[in-house]
């Protein structure tokens, strides 16, 4: 789906802010700020795994969930799994084959919408890293209230009083769904409406993106 | 011939049957394995039930116990639920803690009971701040054969729908408790929350969607677990959750959305019916 640059203006997203090479010795590093909430990503990889978790045909990519405080719990794992999952898809792992890439995510502050911001971060984590993607990623999230209206990128008091909150995750190329999870209940409509919203959405993420990889590289210009 | 076939040229021989649109268990795309639900299996659990869907098998049963509810929320009762994938269900599934697919399968069906809204933990309060009911609802899965989420949602809803709690009365001078079994309360679930599994696998270009995928499709399709899960309670959508598999267009969430909306109505004529025979032997 393609939005010019009129519609664009409807899509509110809260601020991002963005730095590259945050930590120095791993292989590839970005935070991440959508509004307060803020997310730290490094990537290290492909490099060596231990045998019996090495794959003949594609690399292996560990997820690793920190949170701020606490124990990592049932909650955590399946964050993991989200991210790992979407990054898998994204990720042109046959090129490494017995190969892993650990991707770690520290949770710096949470205002809501933390595993959007981590996905966000991820990706451009991933391209800061140099590892081979098929597509770049963008996490979109928003929040049904009870009379039925959609918030783009709600805040955290919008998320309390929320009937539904749902996180869509969509390809950079045909801006199709890659990842999408939700919570609370909803209709089908409202379900569909939230979901081409969001689509739409997603462009600002793309169009981010560009301008922070154009800020970092000296060759494309 | 076709097994070996199957281990030299895994992708080509699964693609094969997807072009001649049919799939390797002998099913069309959209069809169903056949449910065996079977209620009160367990003599000792206060409530149970198992179900087979095609050779998927999870058995659920629920205790009680009693606790002191939490001081922030005075007035509501604990419902925790587990899934257990010990190593017998699956050569996947190793002795040890719980799986990384045990903890993300147990913590999308307790969500979907959450979101589904179909437990009024009030109901499980017995006297405020004082005294409630913890309903411990614990999974086994027993053979694991894909669409693992539908299983144990389906068994742990006609687990519920089939429990019925003691009366109780609590003293609040001395803080005495008694229980007493022989008069019981049965437990309010508003609607049928049903889940639906699909698996999203890529051919030439366009996006088949295999319903209720057995262990081997979902491996196919290239995740551990199924792609897509759809919940559906009461005509509401209570929980759509896509990880892996191919990208999903537009056209194909509606194919999926109509097909989830067709079994829920199926499941829910499956548990009602056994339900009301329990109830008639009882």
């Amino acid at each position: 789906m393609v939005t010019d640059n009129a519609d664009l203006t409807d899509f509110k997203l809260k601020p991002m802010k963005c730095e590259f090479n945050y930590l120095s010795k791993s292989d590839g590093s970005a935070i991440l700020s959508q509004g307060e909430t803020v997310a730290l990503v490094s990537v290290n990889g492909p490099q060596d795994i231990k045998m019996q978790s090495q794959s003949i045909e594609k690399s292996t990519l560990e997820v690793i969930f920190s949170p701020k405080g606490g124990k990592p719990s049932v909650g955590d794992r399946y964050k993991e799994n989200v991210i790992r999952q979407t990054s898998e898809t994204a990720i042109l792992g046959c090129l490494y084959p017995r190969t892993g890439i650990t991707v770690t995510i520290q949770e710096l502050e949470d205002f809501g919408g933390l595993l959007s911001c981590s996905v966000n971060c991820v990706c451009l984590a991933l391209l800061n890293s140099g590892v081979a993607m098929r597509c770049v990623f963008a996490a979109v999230m928003c929040a049904i209230d009870d009379s039925g209206n959609i918030t783009l990128d709600p805040g955290a008091a919008q998320l309390e009083t929320a009937r539904a909150v749902m996180n869509f995750v969509f390809d950079g190329r045909d801006r199709s769904l890659i990842t999408g999870f939700t919570e609370g209940n909803f209709s089908e409509d409202a379900y569909r409406e939230a979901l081409e919203r969001c689509r739409a959405a997603s462009e600002l993420v793309f169009t981010f993106y560009r301008d922070i990889v154009k800020k970092y590289s000296n060759v494309i210009g | 011939m076709a097994e070996v076939y199957k281990l030299i040229h895994p992708v080509k021989h699964f693609n094969d049957y997807i072009s001649l649109n049919i799939r390797p268990d002998g099913r069309v795309f959209n069809e169903h394995r056949n449910i065996k639900l079977n209620v009160n299996s367990i003599k000792t659990a206060e409530a149970s039930a198992v179900v087979k869907c095609g050779n998927t098998t999870v058995i659920c049963g629920i205790q009680l116990e009693l606790a002191t509810p939490k001081a922030e929320q005075p007035d509501i009762g604990f419902l925790v639920t587990n899934v257990e994938l010990p190593p017998l269900c699956s050569s996947k599934s190793k002795p040890g803690p719980p799986s990384d697919h045990a903890q993300v399968t147990s913590k999308i069906v307790s969500d979907i009971l959450i979101n589904s809204k179909c437990i009024d933990l009030k109901d499980l309060c017995i006297v405020p701040d004082k005294l409630a009911w913890v309903l411990y609802c614990d999974m086994v899965c027993i053979d694991n054969d894909g669409s693992l989420v539908d299983a144990c949602i389906m068994t742990l809803i006609t687990s519920l729908k089939t429990l019925s709690l003691p009366s109780v009365t609590y003293d609040a001078e001395t803080e005495d408790i008694k229980v007493d079994p022989s008069v019981r309360k049965k437990l309010n679930v508003s609607g049928t929350p049903v889940a639906t599994s699909f698996a999203v696998y890529k051919h030439n270009q366009s996006n088949i969607i295999l319903a209720d995928p057995t262990a081997y499709e979902e491996e196919m399709c290239g995740g551990s677990g199924a792609s897509l899960i759809v919940c559906y309670n009461n005509g509401l959508l209570c929980g759509t959750h896509k990880f892996g598999g191919s990208n999903l267009s537009a056209d194909c969430q509606d194919v999926t959305l109509k097909t989830a909306k067709e079994k829920s109505a199926i499941v829910e004529n499956v548990i009602n019916v056994c339900k009301q025979d329990y109830e008639s032997n009882k």
